[in-house]
This record gives C-alpha cells, structure tokens and sequence, in this order.
C-alpha cells in the first residue's frame, strides 16, 4: 500500500543496484525524462546518463555502498544531475530544470547496502526567485550598475585572492564635477539623467571582467582586474576623454559635464581593501584641486 | 600436535577476543605477550607453535617482531591478525615471513581453518 | 592510547574494548578508502578521550596549532549513535585534493564567479564526506548501528583560531573525542577527526560494547 507514494511524490526517485543497473524509476522521473519505467528498468544507468559517468559521481555511488553515508548534490554546485527542460514558461533563466539531489543506501533486513537511491528535487523557482533577488541586490536602483554594496564585496573577495596569489589590480574613482551646480541649475530630473548619462558612458567602455559601480551620490568606482597602473591609467583617461567629449540633451537643451579621477593599484604595503579605496579617494581629491577633469595617480 | 599459542596484541580485550575463539578442549596452551618485544623474548623461551601476532602495537610493532623472529627461527608459523587490511600491509607481512594473514574482527571459523593449515604445514616440516 | 577521567564514564573494560572496536573500523575504512578514493590513506590508531564539552575548543585548537589556516568540514550523524563529526584539514589541503581527484572543470559549473574557491569547496566537502562516513559507518556497522548524515557545512582556509571560535558545541555535559590523524600518502595531505557525542549517546553505547563482546564470553 505505502508503495504508491514512491509514485504519489512530487520528487523524482532512482534506484540503482551495485552493478549499476536501474533498478527502481518512479512516476516523476517518467513524467521528466519521457522514458517509461519499464523501458530503463534493468539497463545501464549510465548508457542512458553517460554524462554522470564522471569520477565524482561514481566515487559517491562507490561510497555510498562502501560506507552507507550519503552523497549531495546541491543546485547551487551542481544545477542539475539529470538534463530535464524546467517546467515553468514565466523564466527563461534556466535552460535545463534546477535539481537538489542527494543519494544514499538501501539496507535488507540484515541492514546488508543492497541499493542505493538517489532523490531529485525540482528547485527552479526557488533557485530563479533567489537568483533574482541577488540581482535586485547588487544593482544600483537609478544607473542600472552594480551597486555599492557589491563592489565593496567584490573588492575584499578580489583583494584576499591578491594577498594569497599575488598579482595586480587596480581601482578607478570617478566624480562628477560642478555636479551640485546641474542640480541646481537643471533640477534633480536633470541631474538624475546626467547620472544615467554618465554611468552608461562608461559602462560602454569597460572590459567584460571589470566591474563599475554607484559608489555614492555622484560617485563611481571601477574595479580593473588583472591591471596595473598604466594600463589603468590609459583607460582612465579613456573615461575622462569620453565623458568631455560627451554632449548630452536633456529637455532640448545641450548639457556637458566632466570627470575628475583616482586611481589605486593593488600593491605591497597595502593592507586592506579600505586602504585602496582610500588611495584612490585620495588621488581623486588631488585631481579635484588641481582643477579638475583630471586624472591622478596614487602616490 | 599443535598446542603452544603465543598471542602478541597490546589489547587485553584483543587477546581475550581472540581466545574465546579458539575451542576449549583441544588442550591448547596459551600465553600471552603485549608488544613485539615482549613478544620475540616470549618466542625465543616458550617456542610456540603457531604465534599470533597484532600489527600496530608499542615499543615494538608487528613488523619489526617477525623480522626478529624469523631471524632467530625460519620456520615459525606467525599469524597476523590485523585490522589493517590494505593490501600494502599485507604484502609487506607476508614478505617478511608471516604464514598468513587474517582480519579483524576475527572470525571463528577463519581461525580454525587457519590452525588446521598450520598443522598440515607442521606435519610435513616434521 | 585510552585516556579516562571524569568520574570514569566508561570503565577500562569498556574503554578497551571501544579502543579495540575503533582499531578495527579504522582499519576497514582506510582499506575501502583505498578503493573509492584510488588512493592509500593512512589512519592513526584512534585517540579515545572523555571531557567537559566547555574543554573542547581549547582541546582541538591545541591539536591544531601548528596549522596557521585550517579548512573545517562539519557533519551530525545520527543513528542510536549520534553526535558531531569535526575534519580538520591543514591549509593547501583542498588544493592537493583537487590534484589528487582530477577534477575535471566540467563538472563543476556555478554562478560565481571565482571556480577555484568552489573546486576547493566542492572538493574539501567531498573528500570530508567520505572519510566522516567511512569512519562513523565502519563503527556504527561493528556496534549494529546505522547512521543517518546532514549535508557537510564546510568552512575554507580560515586562521584556526577564528575557525574554532564560530563552533558552538551543545553543552550537554560530556563529550567522549575520538580522534584519529589521517594522511594520504600521495600529496601532501593531513589532518585530524574528531568525533564529538554526547551523553544521550553514552548510555546505549555502554549496552553496545557488552553485546559486542558477548560474542567472545
């Protein structure tokens, strides 16, 4: 009786003999794969799945029969064990269904491992809502670039793996000038579209690997990767030159800004992911001094 | 006739474990030592018939007991009882001279059919 | 290698023949290691010691202190036997396991955006769970036990006293530490497990080490 939960269950369901064999296949893993239990039963897992004839696969099963412990593999590691199309038509986030899996064993009365099982759980929403939200997250509201929360993590992720690997990086600080004047002048709908303006300008010239963020109100920061001074220089000054040259038209009238910029490289004797911030903020205050539109390089 | 046993083992319980094993009207004498040293002079005075003999054991281990032993005696019929059961130990001990090698947790009967080998082995050396 | 205190929980006898039981299971689990894993593991003779559960941090930093980073692979068990299995791997191990496995890059694939750190991750986690079920497993399998697993937690390449300190034991009065040291002798691998249980576990332990050895009275 208790054996119709086995296809009553809305989690897919696979048994698996020592050889390898199918052994057990439950409705929802017909309903998924579109093979009929009795179609795989008695065959080789693997013909059907070769792809999971991966040394990690087949160590858990070896483990699982050897020592009776379970095995996991999470969505987020894994996204799948068995390439089944998602269910929902509202996301397009994922091309193949998002799995929670886990193995473990199945003992006889003399608790002798005789099988194991494997579970499959269909985790796409949850995995696209949490997807989401990690977007929703690290997005400036207004710019539509990363915010500055995730440049901040970003930064301290990028800095540890410095310390512990070497290698550069450097970081680009940029500043609207006179932007408190296109506020007053132009109202804060003006000063937002110079902001999205400006934002979008960059954003345009940047690698794929970097990453530029809202820093704060009228505040970028670049993050360059793999890049020492020179070469950051040279694409600071890019920004500086795309911005002057930048003409843009708000409500029929013809508004030109500039930037002022720091840069920071990561370098012996720096300690912190702070402390490049810093520099950086630093040069980028001199380069305001010294009469803005102006890019300076830390000391 | 087998009838001197010599169980070497650090375990008080290992050695009791494997006692009870052994049926109790064959007549079998035992005696006992608790690390490989103990062990070899315990060999070298009593002259066992078949000695068992743990692996992993203080002051002395199993290794360096047999290779003693058999320096000293080239027939000596040393059993290991061992819960190192990967095939490296084993080679290793049989190389050294161990008659056989059996696992632990031991197994009545494995231990029969091993002193009934080892009194054919006796028989023919005799 | 038996060390009781605290108003003797386990008497010798019971304490020897727990270290007889551990020597076994360890034995087994490094030679079936040897087969999943491809590769020779070599356990220590396990350590058995009871204490205050409060002793515990201090105890395993103790051990570990000649690592300056550590890398923690945490799981419960359950079964009649239950509690708290702890692998502590010296820094760089998760890396040397990486080679050791081969893990090729396909099959792993994530969102984020750093692969080695989750290579390393996925890796320690993996290697974790099997040495902590072929350990508990053997010994839960002598005792006529079966035991039930959490997914590992893993904590990667931290200073081991910022690791341990974010450890918060039950402080459920007793815990008995069985503790081996481990090493693979290809690559340069090493670390301790502790097994941490409590006393929920110690009254039908104490039942299963006399059924145990009335197989031999």
């Amino acid at each position: 009786m208790f054996q119709q939960i086995f296809d009553a269950i809305n989690i897919g369901i696979v048994i698996l003999d020592k050889d390898m064999k199918v052994h057990g296949w439950n409705r929802w893993m017909e309903v998924h794969s579109g093979i009929a239990e009795h179609e795989i039963k008695g065959s080789s897992f693997f013909n059907t799945f070769p792809h999971l004839n991966n040394p990690k696969f087949v160590r858990s099963c070896k483990s699982v029969f050897s020592f009776g412990n379970f095995c996991f593999f999470s969505q987020k590691l894994h996204h799948h064990l068995f390439p089944f199309k998602t269910t929902s038509y509202a996301d397009f986030r994922f091309e193949f269904m998002q799995q929670s899996c886990a193995m473990g064993p199945l003992r006889d009365e003399n608790n002798e491992i005789k099988y194991l099982f494997i579970y499959v759980q269909d985790v796409t929403e949850v995995a696209a809502y949490e997807q989401k939200l990690l977007e929703i997250n690290m997005r400036d509201g207004l710019t539509g670039i990363y915010n500055r929360r995730f440049l901040e993590s970003k930064l301290s992720e990028e800095f540890n793996r410095h310390q512990r690997y070497g290698g550069v990086f450097s970081l680009v600080m940029l500043d609207i000038d006179f932007f408190k004047k296109v506020n007053d002048t132009h109202g804060h709908q003006c000063g937002d579209f110079i902001l999205k303006a400006v934002s979008s300008r960059v954003a345009s010239i940047i690698r794929n690997v970097d990453y530029l963020a809202r820093y704060g109100g009228e505040e970028f920061c670049c993050l360059l990767p793999e890049t020492g001074i020179p070469a950051a220089l040279t694409v600071a000054e890019r920004f500086r030159a795309a911005i002057e040259q930048q003409e843009t038209n708000y409500d029929g009238e013809i508004i030109k800004v500039t930037i002022s910029l720091g840069v920071s490289e990561f370098r012996k004797g720096i300690e912190s992911a702070e402390m490049m911030v810093k520099k950086a903020d630093e040069a980028l205050y001199r380069a305001k001094r010294e009469g803005r539109n102006k890019v300076v390089v830390m000391d | 006739m087998i009838k001197k046993l010599l169980i070497v083992d650090d375990s008080p319980i290992a050695r009791k474990m494997l006692k009870s094993c052994l049926p109790k009207d064959q007549g079998f004498e035992f005696y006992e030592a608790c690390d490989g040293k103990d062990g070899v002079e315990k060999y070298l005075s009593i002259r066992p018939d078949i000695t068992f003999m743990d692996l992993t054991m203080p002051v002395m281990t199993g290794y360096e007991a047999i290779e003693e032993i058999m320096k000293h005696d080239k027939n000596a019929l040393i059993i290991v009882v061992t819960a190192d059961v990967q095939m490296k130990a084993i080679t290793t001990v049989l190389d050294l001279g161990a008659y056989m090698v059996l696992r632990k947790p031991l197994k009545k009967e494995d231990l029969l059919a091993a002193i009934m080998k080892a009194q054919d082995t006796l028989q023919k050396v005799q | 290698m038996m060390e009781i205190h605290e108003n003797q929980i386990l008497t010798s006898e019971e304490g020897e023949i727990l270290q007889e039981i551990m020597n076994i299971a360890f034995g087994k689990s490094a030679a079936d290691l040897a087969d999943v894993i491809d590769t020779h593991v070599v356990l220590s003779i396990p350590f058995i010691k009871i204490m205050q559960v409060t002793e515990l941090p201090m105890y395993i930093r103790e051990h570990v202190k000649d690592y300056k980073k550590i890398s923690i692979v945490e799981q419960n068990f359950w079964g009649r036997f239950k509690g708290d299995a702890l692998l502590v791997f010296s820094s760089g191990s998760g890396k040397e396991l990486i080679a050791m496995l081969q893990h090729g890059p396909g099959e792993i694939s994530s969102f984020e955006s750093d692969p080695i750190d989750i290579l390393e991750r996925e890796t320690l986690m993996e290697v974790g769970n099997i040495l902590i079920g072929a350990c508990v497993g053997k010994l839960a399998e002598l005792l006529k036990d079966v035991v039930t697993y959490t997914p590992p937690m893993v904590v990667v390449e931290r200073y081991y006293t910022d690791a341990l300190s974010e450890r918060q034991f039950d402080v459920d009065k007793t815990a008995i530490v069985l503790k081996t040291d481990f090493s693979f002798t290809e690559g340069n691998v090493s670390g301790f497990l502790f097994l941490v249980t409590n006393n929920d576990s110690i009254k039908w332990l104490k039942e299963a080490l006399r059924i145990f050895i009335e197989q031999y009275e």
